[in-house]
């Protein structure tokens, strides 16, 4: 039941937009009929509803150009050209793309339409639509307009840094297309974050100035990339060099080694005539001498070349691995994919 | 020379615990041993050299197993009688850290006189351990089992038995020279009042070189 009452006045709620769409549509659909049916007189009072301020309802931008446009084929149609012309300049102000299909309007109408063109300098550039560009085999396009010849310049920059990259340069009438590659002026892909391409136009017959632009953000859609192998540290590599304290701690060594063999001859022969200790004492001689020319040694002459040597082979063996890795990462870069998509104005980015 | 077989002096089981260069190693050695009985009439003392050799294999980065053949003669001092000795072992280490290791063995050895002739068998379990000095060339090794079980013809079961030795092994290049000093003693069950008691040590040098 509760569910029953919430759907209820959602609906009431809904009502009012739905109906002032539909208000605006209907005046439309029937203004476009009574045009076809040539009832100028008739259309004309549904056309001027619709673009006046006191129209109650919701008008959509398409739908406010579009009931222009058509005030202006009907007033062309009845022979007031200036009004024709001023209506049809507030359509193209409006949406610089408009057009009037040839095929479907009187050589009057298509000569008013221009003549409006002619007056009114208006560029565009149309919304990006989402894409997505592998840059080595295919290209963003961007679509911009110039309703009469005009000096334009497209220019693409990321949103607050950078120095703009010019897309374009030069006369401009009409509507065209401008592919980019997705590069920057370093010729280095251009990286994720938002974009704004700039249309600024100079009227070449009135000399007036005009200028557009739209946002959108760019990511880069790569395989995951490889981390190389990090440095090798201390605790990693092998001690290239002896330190004095190990150094020093051979003499102990040697001497640990010598007081054992000392112990067990000491230890076991006491029953058995235990003074004749011959063999044990060589041992710990040669261990306690071993200690102290160790010490020496190594205090002198501390370098460690085995260990240098497995070291090196160990950083060779990193080095070779991250070679590998980068040269696969740049593979991965190389095939980098552009997801291109609007945004709606500056802004961090995605 | 009534030289005789192999023998056991050097205690130097060494060939499982030093360290394996490669998959094979093979260490000859050689030994001066020394062997003191006492069996209620005195301390009877013989000396002599003993060679042989010791062969590794490496099972796997943990494992060894090496196998001895040790021949030699012990000349009696003042009356005791020369005698010649003969061992083989077969030991198998297990390195359970970079500087200790456990070993487990069998060994037979005979003693052969001009008046008989006697064996040996032991079953050793023991432990090496090593430390290195510094640049790792040399290290010091110490070694300790015990033979729980030993098997002597016509004497009783020895109570007490154990082996130790320690000693320095130089790597050089890709030999190691080795030399330890190495005691094994049996203290036998006293009968009608006499306990009998017995030792072997030996100076052991080794060359270990590893098989291409």
């Amino acid at each position: 039941m509760r569910r029953l009452v919430w759907a209820a006045l959602l609906a009431v709620g809904a009502a009012p937009a739905l109906a002032a769409q539909g208000s605006t549509e209907e005046l439309l659909v029937q203004a476009h009929q009574f045009y076809e049916r040539l009832e100028v007189e008739r259309a004309l009072p549904l056309l001027r509803q619709i673009v006046s301020p006191n129209w109650p309802f919701e008008v959509t931008a398409a739908q406010r150009v579009d009931a222009y446009k058509y005030l202006g084929a009907c007033l062309a149609l009845a022979g007031k050209r200036d009004s024709a012309v001023l209506y049809f300049r507030a359509a193209i102000e409006r949406d610089p793309f408009t057009e009037l299909d040839g095929s479907r309007f009187t050589p009057a109408q298509l000569a008013t339409f221009d003549e409006a063109r002619r007056r009114t300098l208006a560029v565009a550039v149309r919304p990006v639509e989402p894409a997505r560009v592998d840059p080595r085999t295919t290209r963003v396009t961007f679509t911009v307009v110039a309703t009469h010849a005009a000096l334009v310049d497209v220019k693409l920059s990321a949103v607050g840094a950078g120095t703009p990259l010019v897309l374009f340069q030069g006369t401009l009438e009409g509507v065209r297309e401008i592919a980019w590659d997705g590069l920057l002026g370093n010729r280095r892909l251009a990286p994720p974050g938002r974009y704004t391409l700039a249309v600024a136009g100079r009227s070449r017959v009135t000399g007036a100035s005009e200028s557009a632009r739209v946002y959108f953000d760019l990511r880069h859609e790569v395989a995951a990339l490889e981390d190389t192998l990090a440095d090798l540290d201390r605790r990693v590599l092998l001690p290239e060099r002896v330190s004095p304290e190990a150094a020093r701690r051979d003499i102990a060594k040697g001497l640990g080694v010598a007081a054992a063999a000392l112990l067990i001859a000491g230890g076991a022969n006491g029953d058995l005539g235990g003074s004749e200790r011959g063999a044990a004492d060589v041992v710990a001689a040669t261990a306690a001498a071993t200690g102290v020319v160790a010490f020496l040694v190594h205090r002198r002459h501390g370098a460690i070349p085995e260990n240098v040597v497995a070291n090196a082979r160990r950083r060779a063996q990193r080095d070779s691995v991250n070679a590998g890795v980068r040269a696969r990462n740049a593979d991965r870069i190389a095939a980098t994919v552009l997801l291109v998509s609007p945004a709606a104005g500056e802004g961090a980015g995605p | 020379m009534r030289a005789a077989a192999v023998i056991a002096g050097a205690l130097f089981l060494g060939g499982g615990r030093a360290l394996a260069q490669g998959a094979f190693t093979i260490a000859p050695l050689v030994s001066l041993a020394g062997h003191r009985v006492d069996a209620g009439f005195g301390v009877e003392r013989s000396l002599g050299p003993i060679i042989g050799g010791v062969g590794t294999v490496r099972l796997g980065p943990r494992f060894v197993l090496a196998v001895r053949a040790l021949g030699g003669s012990l000349f009696g001092a003042r009356g005791v009688l020369d005698r010649d000795v003969g061992e083989l072992g077969v030991e198998g280490s297990v390195a359970i850290g970079p500087w200790l290791s456990l070993q487990a063995g069998v060994t037979r050895r005979a003693y052969a006189t001009r008046v008989g002739r006697q064996t040996w068998t032991t079953v050793a379990a023991g432990a090496t351990a090593r430390v290195a000095f510094a640049g790792t060339m040399i290290q010091g090794v110490g070694h300790a089992a015990l033979l729980p079980v030993v098997s002597v013809t016509g004497l009783p079961d020895p109570g007490v038995a154990f082996r130790a030795a320690t000693g320095l092994e130089y790597r050089i290049r890709a030999a190691t020279l080795g030399v330890e000093y190495s005691l094994e003693r049996y203290d036998f069950p006293v009968i009608q009042g006499v306990r009998r008691l017995e030792q072997l040590t030996a100076l052991t040098l080794l060359l270990k070189l590893p098989l291409p």
